[in-house]
Formats: C-alpha cells, sequence, structure tokens
C-alpha cells in the first residue's frame, strides 16, 4: 500500500506556504562515525652506519556510545645496523665477541666500537577501554604487551578524570604496572665481569656459563601520574602534571660493555689470559630507579592557527636530570591542509656512574655503564608535520630531524683517546607517511 | 507542549542568548495555548463550538489548517487533522493500552476531512467533529523560533523542542550538533549519534506510548481511514529534513505506512533511522 508518487516537492512546497519560506541551507545530517582508524608507517634512520627502524603502527577505535568506546593498538617493528656498544675507539684493531658466540666482529684501528648484532622485531599490542562515569568524569584500563627476540613486555595502566568548574577544569590521575623479562641471548652476564671468547658457539657455553642471568631477568615498573589541565579563556589552556616512577629488577643493558685502558696511553689492555681479546668488562646498573618529572604546557588558539609551548623537568636517584623544552605551531592552510613546525631541546646530565671508559688499576666502581643515553648530551630536534583532509580521512607526512651531542666523562681524553671522539654525534633522520579515517 | 523544550545557543552576546530563550519561550507557551484542546481562550475551542457553522480562523491558523489539509492529500487521507475525536476509543498510559474498538465505527463517521469546508480564512466543521493540531503544532513552533533566530544572528543556535529540533545559524565549534537517538531498550542512553550540521531532526513512535494488542503491535498515530493505528510499524522513526516541519512530517507519514516505512523514506530520498 505505497504512496503513488514521492510527495518531496509539495511538501516542501506545502512548508514553503506553512512558514513563508524555507530555509537557504539544505540539510546537512549523518550518522557519528563508530570507527576510527590510525595507521601509520615509520622510518627512523641514524647516520654513519648506525641504526635503521621501520614500523608500521595501527590504532583502531570502536565508539559503542557516547560513554563508551574501545582502542586497539598494534605495532610492528624491525630494527637493523649497528650500534655503539659502549666501548671507546683504539688505534689498533679490536674483536668483540657477540651474545652466543656466533656473531664475533672486528673494528678496524680508528673506528668507533658499533655491534652490527643489532636485528630485531618486536610486536606490540595494547588495548584499552575508555569510559564516562556520569557527566564529570571518565576513566580508562589498558593493558598492553610487546615480545621481541629478547624482551618481553606486559602492563596495565588505567587513568581516572574528574571536571570541575563547569568543565573549565579537569583533575587527572593515572597509574601504570609494568613486567618486563629480559633475556638476553646467552645468558645475563655479570655485571662488570670480562667478556669472555664464544667457546664452540653451544647453548649455555660463552659468557652465560659463568652462573650468569639463566634463562631471564625480571623487572618491574609502576608510575604515577597526576595533574590538572584549565581552561584559562576562550583561546588558552594550561595543563600541569607531575609524575613519579620507581623500576626495580634487571635495569642493566646485557649488551653493553667497558672498555678499560692504560691510564697514561689510552690504549686498550689485555683481556683474561688466554682469551685473546682486550679486556671489556660488561656494563652495571644500579637494580632501582627512582624517577619523577613535572610537565607543563601552555596551549594557545589564535583565530586561524594554534600553537602549543611545554616544559619538562626530570630528575632521578641515579643522578640523571634533565630538561626539555618544546614549541609546536598549527598553520592551517586552508580547510583541508595544515603544517605544524615542530622544534625541541632536550639536554640532560650524565648519571652518576656514567664512564665513557675505565681504567686499569684504578677500584671497580660499584656501577658503570658507558652507554651514551646515559651520559651529559643535548638533542636538537626540528621537523614538521603536514596534513591533508579528504572526504574520507586524512593523510599526514612528518620528516623531523635529530641531532644528539654528548660529552665523555670528564678525564676520559687520556693519550690516544684525545684523538678520537669518544662520544659521536648522533644524527638522525625520522620520516612517517600516516593515513587516519572514521567510518 | 507536554515535553522539555530547549535552546543551545554558542554565542558572546548575553543579551541575544537572553532574548533567544525568553522568545523561544513565549513562542512555544503562545502557540500552546492558542491551539490547545482544553483552554477556553483557545482558537481550537472557539472552532469547536462553533458547530456546524462558518468560522473566521486568523492567518496563522489558515496557514496550519493548509498545511493539515496538504499531509491529507499527500498521506491518501491517512493523516487527517480530524482524527483526534479518535482517542475516545484508546486510552495510552505507560505502555498498557485499554480499548474498546466497539466505538471506533461510530466515532469513524466523526472523521474525515472530506467532511469539513475549507475556503480560507473559513472553516466550516460540522457539528461533532473535532480539529488537532499536535500533530504538526511541535514542529511548527520549532521552525518558528529557528527562523527567528536566524533572522537576529549568524550564532549556531539549536531549538529542541521534545527531541523535534533544528538547528540554524553557523555550525558549532565542534564543526557539528551532537544528536542521539534514545534506544528503545535502555532510556536515557543514546543507541545512534547523529552529526547535525544544518537543517532539522523529527523523530515519530515512542516505545512507552505503543501498545500491543493479540501479539501485535501498533504505533499510537491513527490511521484516519480505519481508526486503527497502523501495525508493523517501527519503534521509532527519525528523519532529516530541511525544516522541522518536513522532518516531522515525513516522519508521521513514515509511521503510517507501518511495515513499508523504511520503503518510504527510502524512495523519498531523504536520510532517515529506523529503529525496528
Amino acid at each position: 500500500m505505497q504512496l503513488k508518487k514521492p510527495i518531496g516537492a509539495t511538501l516542501a512546497s506545502a512548508t514553503c506556504g506553512l512558514l513563508g519560506a524555507l530555509p537557504a541551507a539544505p540539510v546537512a545530517a549523518q550518522e557519528a562515525p563508530n570507527w576510527e582508524v590510525d595507521s601509520s608507517f615509520l622510518y627512523y634512520g641514524e647516520d654513519a652506519g648506525r641504526v635503521m627502524d621501520g614500523s608500521l603502527t595501527t590504532s583502531i577505535r570502536r565508539v559503542l556510545d557516547e560513554d563508551r568506546s574501545f582502542t586497539l593498538n598494534l605495532t610492528l617493528d624491525a630494527l637493523t645496523g649497528a650500534t655503539p656498544n659502549g666501548a671507546v675507539p683504539a688505534n689498533s684493531v679490536q674483536t668483540f665477541t657477540g651474545p652466543s658466540g656466533a656473531q664475533d666482529y672486528r673494528i678496524a684501528a680508528g673506528d668507533p666500537p658499533l655491534d652490527p648484532n643489532f636485528h630485531d622485531a618486536r610486536v606490540a599490542a595494547a588495548a584499552s577501554w575508555q569510559q564516562a562515569l556520569g557527566n564529570s568524569m571518565r576513566w580508562t584500563a589498558g593493558f598492553s604487551g610487546s615480545d621481541e627476540m629478547d624482551y618481553l613486555h606486559l602492563g596495565v595502566d588505567g587513568r581516572l578524570e574528574r571536571d570541575f568548574n563547569r568543565r573549565n577544569t579537569t583533575v587527572f590521575i593515572g597509574g601504570a604496572y609494568g613486567r618486563d623479562e629480559v633475556s638476553p641471548i646467552g645468558g645475563a652476564p655479570i655485571g662488570l665481569s670480562p667478556m669472555l671468547p664464544s667457546v664452540g658457539g653451544g647453548e649455555g657455553e660463552g659468557e652465560g656459563d659463568e652462573g650468569g642471568g639463566g634463562a631471564g631477568e625480571t623487572k618491574n615498573v609502576i608510575d604515577g601520574l597526576v595533574g590538572v589541565t584549565q581552561i584559562l579563556s576562550r583561546r588558552a589552556l594550561v595543563e600541569l602534571a607531575f609524575s613519579y616512577g620507581k623500576s626495580n629488577g634487571y635495569l642493566t643493558d646485557p649488551y653493553k660493555i667497558l672498555s678499560v685502558v692504560d691510564p697514561v696511553t689510552g690504549r686498550p689492555v689485555p683481556g683474561p689470559v688466554g682469551s685473546g681479546l682486550n679486556l671489556y668488562l660488561h656494563e652495571l646498573r644500579p637494580d632501582t630507579r627512582t624517577k619523577q618529572s613535572v610537565f607543563a604546557e601552555f596551549r594557545y588558539a589564535l583565530d586561524r592557527d594554534s600553537f602549543a609551548v611545554s616544559f619538562r623537568l626530570m630528575d632521578d636517584d641515579w643522578g640523571v636530570t634533565s630538561q626539555t623544552a618544546e614549541a609546536r605551531y598549527r598553520w592551517n592552510i586552508s580547510a583541508d591542509n595544515y603544517l605544524e613546525p615542530h622544534i625541541r631541546y632536550y639536554k640532560q646530565s650524565a648519571a652518576d656512574f656514567y664512564r665513557t671508559v675505565l681504567f686499569a688499576g684504578a677500584p671497580l666502581p660499584q656501577f658503570a655503564s658507558a652507554d651514551y643515553r646515559l651520559a651529559d648530551n643535548e638533542t636538537y630536534t626540528a621537523g614538521f608535520k603536514f596534513g591533508h583532509r579528504t572526504e574520507r580521512g586524512e593523510y599526514s607526512v612528518r620528516l623531523e630531524y635529530y641531532h644528539q651531542t654528548a660529552k665523555p666523562s670528564p678525564g676520559s681524553a687520556v693519550g690516544d683517546l684525545a684523538a678520537f671522539d669518544l662520544v659521536p654525534p648522533l644524527n638522525a633522520v625520522i620520516a612517517q607517511f600516516g593515513y587516519k579515517f572514521k567510518f | 507542549m507536554a515535553c522539555p523544550c530547549v535552546v543551545l545557543c554558542e554565542t558572546d552576546d548575553t543579551d541575544f542568548a537572553r532574548c533567544l530563550a525568553a522568545h523561544a519561550r513565549a513562542e512555544a507557551t503562545r502557540i500552546d495555548r492558542k491551539f490547545s484542546r482544553y483552554r477556553r481562550d483557545s482558537v481550537v475551542h472557539a472552532l469547536h463550538a462553533s458547530r456546524g457553522r462558518p468560522f473566521r480562523v486568523d492567518d496563522e491558523t489558515a496557514r496550519l489548517l493548509e498545511y493539515g489539509a496538504a499531509l491529507w492529500r499527500l498521506s491518501e487521507g491517512r493523516f487527517d487533522l480530524t482524527s483526534g475525536v479518535l482517542r475516545h476509543a484508546w486510552h495510552f498510559d505507560e505502555g498498557r493500552c485499554d480499548a474498546d474498538p466497539a466505538l471506533i465505527p461510530a466515532l469513524l463517521e466523526r472523521v474525515g476531512w472530506q467532511q469539513v469546508t475549507w475556503e480560507a480564512p473559513f472553516i466550516t466543521l460540522p457539528e461533532g467533529m473535532e480539529i488537532d493540531l499536535g500533530g504538526i503544532g511541535k514542529e511548527y513552533a520549532v521552525d518558528l523560533v529557528a527562523d527567528w533566530a536566524a533572522s537576529q544572528s549568524d550564532s549556531p543556535v539549536l531549538v529542541n523542542f521534545g527531541g523535534d529540533l533544528r538547528c540554524t545559524g553557523a555550525a558549532p565549534r565542534s564543526g557539528a550538533w551532537m544528536v542521539g537517538i534514545e534506544s528503545i531498550e535502555r532510556s536515557g542512553e543514546a543507541t545512534r549519534r547523529i552529526e547535525l550540521k544544518s537543517g532539522a531532526l523529527a523523530t515519530s513512535g515512542d516505545a512507552r506510548r505503543s501498545i500491543v494488542i493479540d501479539g501485535k503491535r501498533y504505533g499510537h498515530i491513527f490511521d484516519a481511514r480505519t481508526g486503527w493505528p497502523t501495525p508493523d510499524t517501527p519503534r521509532s522513526v527519525t528523519v532529516a529534513a530541511d525544516t522541522c516541519s518536513q522532518a516531522g512530517s515525513y516522519s508521521t507519514l513514515a509511521m503510517l505506512q507501518g511495515a513499508n516505512a523504511e520503503a518510504f523514506l527510502q524512495s523519498e530520498g531523504v536520510r532517515y533511522w529506523c529503529l525496528r
């Protein structure tokens, strides 16, 4: 029993008679999308033959209703290249044993010691649930995990937010707990023990044999965060946050070593008798670390564009203190295109136990690491992101250039070492291509 | 209006916001009283007291009667301004229904726009018949307030009288007004979310007011030709159109199509959401 012909035109005419006129703008109504997908491919490449990483990330969010949603993240990473092993260059060829005996490597005289056995593949996944509790409160809970050849991470996290002052003020509190298992190839070496030659290459022989870590070492991390976001005006808001973190367990990098050199000549000294290697000691870090940081961000909306400026101060019980300053400007070129330049400055003081090199004859410190990431360093990052919106979604390209310089620990440049760049600068490029859409 | 009436506005201009609220309240009250069946000072009451004699109506009432007449023609008689008397056979009360079908044939004799003589500005309503503008009055009020707001300011405004709504002016800062269609199962929770950038939305059907007889579910909009509510209606029909009156008419006519509601709206080419 259908009506015979479409009624639209007649109805419009009747409505015109009722109201006197019809509105100029036609109706525009559509169902709000329930799915949001954000995916990107990222390339990270350091210079001088160092690390290269390619990763693919996808985030899928499903909105169930206005109060609840669910998000799933998946990342696949592949790492290759070489990374500093912590030793310093020398005027002679240096031989290092790789983990598990199979990958011994030699570094030419004068070259920076880079460990080429740096390939890995990683899978990481995270799931979280977001829910509103009434009109002014929201909570999120999630868990995450990642797995690579020698490292497994499992974690849970949660966050609670509450609005006040007609939503002009939001207070948030969050926490996370992670349990990581490090299973270094060949077992975790005993800290500050000498690097030994690989024997035969069978499992359990070589370094791990000295009663080292066995199957795996664990590490527990808890983090807490508390903060507030405050709207200052129609255009401005500020966020302040304080975070605290404590890790304990195996915090050492099982693949990093320190060179032991003659305190006058700076040349490598021989390792254990019959080993045929120089003396290199495996690094050792404390088994606890407590970090605190304060973060402040200011965001401002201009008529067309917007910008954000942030600062972070971090301090821990390893002696590392750092300052970060970051700024971002969003230039909305048109309704569909934007360009967002970005700069960041980071400065860090060295950990108490950071040593670029150890000296033969000096007493062994309780802890020592030559990892350049624990040294006095400064990093400059500059880049931009360009985005283009289409009807279905948004494409984006991000390019960043990263330059880090580090200082060796004082008194390291003795003898031969004075001619070398003991902690060479790091330059890296990040290129990221992304596509996000809703449906 | 028997429903919550809300006006939302994004503006810096507190004077405009106050005027808008006052105007919306005044118009809703005025229309409600002018066409109320219960008030002695209403036009409808005076019309019913005319006892079959030609009755002169003002311009606004004339336009509403003309609109109702157009809907009667477009729905082939299913929608009828004179079908109000059928309520005497049906009592809706929070999902329960007491009905007396034996009364329907007698009541049907008092239903039928074809029995009305309408030559603007005079209407001759046979004695015993009634005019009920409840089916179109609320959407009309929304349109009046929205048109007024548009004439006063470009600020984004949303006029929402009990789920029949229309927005005007620029889109809000977030890009669109977010409207939830209430879930049938869980009252107060939105089962669908609609982004409205311009235009109107109207919803017909209300789970709390439907009735079930012999296992068949009926809506609460009467088909004036039969005296019965249409069977097999969707539990809720929401339509998007340029004006609230058009949106409301589409959703009412769709409900009157019963099982064919979706097909009807599909062939009309309008955006709609049906919940069954």
